[in-house]
């Protein structure tokens, strides 16, 4: 199954990629609160700087695109809250076959949401929304959360062959 | 079938998906949407819906202190801070029987000031304080069980993760319950300990005291804590005194931790890669719950559920006190099997206007910051019971050798403390509200 090697191998890239990104947007909002925290303290000072006008909006919009960057990751790693309580008392293989059943159902839920983000972005666009204080056009929310959206549609994607190959008892161990 | 019985059934086929370890986001995402189907007739509302949904969800501004917490806790994790915190601790309690034990306790607390999860703190904690316990002949029970109640302090000690959730559910004020859960974090740190020195009076062993710490040395190492200081009273302090949005604060606690990382020697390029990595993982699985349970919920109040659920409660005249006992044990239970942010986004929109329609002889904004804290402390044992307590896992994973029956027996009389804390806070509501 050297195709598979080649999937796992891309699966892990991007979804390590897009979370690093998203750590990287994260870090960039911690720089800017902090950033702009100074310039609102600094104001009375009167030295030509002040807060960064629509913190708020830039917030709003970089979670977004942070959290959508982060979800391939924890779908990859299985991070998803689950309750193992009855883990043990389940046969393997029907716990294989669930996690196939699970995966797909993810996958399934995950393209249809990706597609309907991507609907709402053309709304956004048509509307011309922007956001309320920056005036920043929503639909560029949109379009950066599609990135990881798209991503993790792919790992889903992969993950219901991985639990395909687990089913079947052919390597790729449990994470 | 109606409205109301379906809404009824929902729970049962979501409890048989949960239990039948579909990812709990994706189960209550799918009862939910298949629940909007069945009542409206139709998908194209939900189809409508969510395609504001989904970023709507995740570009709310209250939610986006999540992530910063979790990266805040995760640099904290690096900055050393733990191994200060136990030292500190160690010189103030270690030559008392029980010390180093009490000594986890009390880091632990430290560290919960600037860590808003408990799996984070027990981790950390247990990697300083497990070798030392080892060392002094504790035995594995009492030693893993102190650092899997003591990892709960995470939480209970403001920045707390669930108490933000808690906050936006519910339309509570989150400097006011950060204050509230002050007190309480601090007597839970006490009960520990007092759990710790009764256990070692109970049955004597062979455990080592450490030296006497004379008073400057104490100092000198209370000194350097100061990165910790500085960044609980940023965060909490400027929360409070408006000087910061939450979200404000989070980002400044967290650029402190991530700057106390860097300096205190113990970041590299791997490590900043795993803090993102860890903060990726817990971040999304936290809001997918978020916006699984969003739909869940908008789907039940479709059916006038939580309404009717409410005025039902109020129409039989139980004692108010009767219902909060009844609501408190099914947490601990579900707690049980559950992991806390999952039944506080699922439960907290049905139970909060239930108990908030009930009489407890207290202001609406009083009600909500004390049933808010007693709420977080009965999902936080859901932590160190078994069978599936979380932090009751990463200790023992940590202690390698010693055997999970140890771990639970040890976390037993933690346990006990909890639920005596439970029903003082609940009988006194003046304890909590004291510093609001």
């Amino acid at each position: 199954m050297q195709i598979y090697r080649v999937f796992h191998r891309f699966a892990e890239y991007l979804a390590t990629t897009l979370a690093l990104l998203g750590g990287g947007v994260l870090f960039g909002l911690i720089v800017l609160t902090c950033v702009s925290i100074l310039g609102r303290a600094l104001l009375p000072l009167d030295l030509g700087f002040g807060p960064i006008r629509g913190v708020y909006d830039l917030t709003e919009l970089a979670i977004a695109v942070v959290i959508f960057a982060f979800l391939p990751w924890a779908q990859l790693r299985e991070t998803h809250a689950r309750v193992d309580l009855f883990r043990w008392v389940i046969p393997s293989r029907i716990n294989h076959a669930l996690d196939l059943v699970f995966n797909a159902t993810m996958t399934l839920v995950v393209a249809v949401g990706s597609y309907r983000l991507y609907l709402g972005m053309v709304d956004k666009i048509a509307y011309g929304e922007t956001t309320l204080i920056a005036q920043i056009p929503v639909w560029y929310g949109y379009a950066a959360s599609l990135i990881g959206a798209v991503g993790f549609f792919l790992i889903a994607l992969f993950c219901t062959l991985r639990a395909v190959r687990r089913l079947m008892g052919d390597g790729a161990p449990d994470e | 079938m109606s409205n109301f019985e379906l809404a009824l059934w929902s729970f049962p086929v979501l409890l048989v998906f949960v239990f039948l370890r579909m990812p709990i986001a994706l189960a209550m995402i799918c009862v939910g949407v298949t629940g909007n189907y069945l009542v409206t007739g139709t998908p194209a509302m939900t189809l409508n819906q969510l395609k504001t949904l989904t970023y709507g969800t995740f570009s709310n501004y209250s939610f986006s202190i999540i992530p910063l917490f979790l990266f805040m806790g995760q640099c904290a994790t690096l900055s050393g801070m733990s191994a200060a915190l136990f030292k500190v601790a160690e010189s103030f309690l270690g030559h008392r029987r029980g010390g180093v034990a009490m000594s986890a306790i009390g880091a632990c607390a430290g560290f919960g000031a600037i860590c808003g999860s408990s799996l984070a703190t027990a981790a950390t904690m247990g990697q300083v304080a497990l070798p030392e316990m080892r060392r002094c002949g504790y035995p594995d029970s009492l030693s893993t069980g102190a650092l899997a109640a003591g990892g709960t302090l995470g939480i209970l000690i403001p920045p707390s993760v669930i108490l933000v959730i808690y906050a936006i559910l519910a339309e509570q004020n989150i400097a006011k319950l950060f204050l509230a859960a002050f007190i309480p974090g601090i007597l839970a740190a006490l009960g520990y300990m007092i759990a710790i020195s009764i256990w070692v009076r109970l049955f004597p062993n062979a455990a080592q005291t450490s030296p006497r710490v004379p008073w400057s040395q104490r100092l000198v190492l209370l000194g350097r804590l100061w990165p910790v200081i500085v960044i609980f009273v940023l965060v909490i302090g400027g929360i409070y005194s408006g000087l910061f949005t939450p979200t404000e604060a989070a980002a400044v606690g967290a650029a402190g931790t991530f700057f106390a990382a860097l300096f205190g020697g113990q970041m590299s390029w791997t490590r900043m890669k795993d803090t993102i990595l860890i903060t990726a993982g817990s971040s999304a699985m936290i809001f997918m719950i978020i916006l699984g349970a969003g739909i869940y919920n908008n789907f039940l109040s479709l059916t006038q559920l939580p309404q009717e659920a409410a005025t039902w409660v109020g129409m039989q005249g139980f004692s108010p006190w009767s219902v909060l006992a009844v609501v408190l044990v099914m947490y601990l239970l579900f707690g049980c099997v559950m992991d806390s942010v999952s039944m506080v986004l699922l439960t907290v929109p049905i139970i909060f206007p239930l108990m908030a329609g009930l009489d407890f002889a207290m202001s609406p904004q009083d009600f909500g910051l004390w049933f808010g804290i007693l709420v977080l402390i009965v999902v936080e044992v859901g932590l160190i019971t078994p069978p599936v307590g979380l932090n009751l896992f990463i200790i023992n994973a940590l202690a390698k050798t010693a055997p999970i029956s140890a771990t639970y027996r040890g976390a037993l009389p933690f346990v006990v403390t909890d639920m005596i804390r439970v029903i003082i806070l609940a009988v006194f509501p003046a304890i909590t509200l004291w510093l609001v």
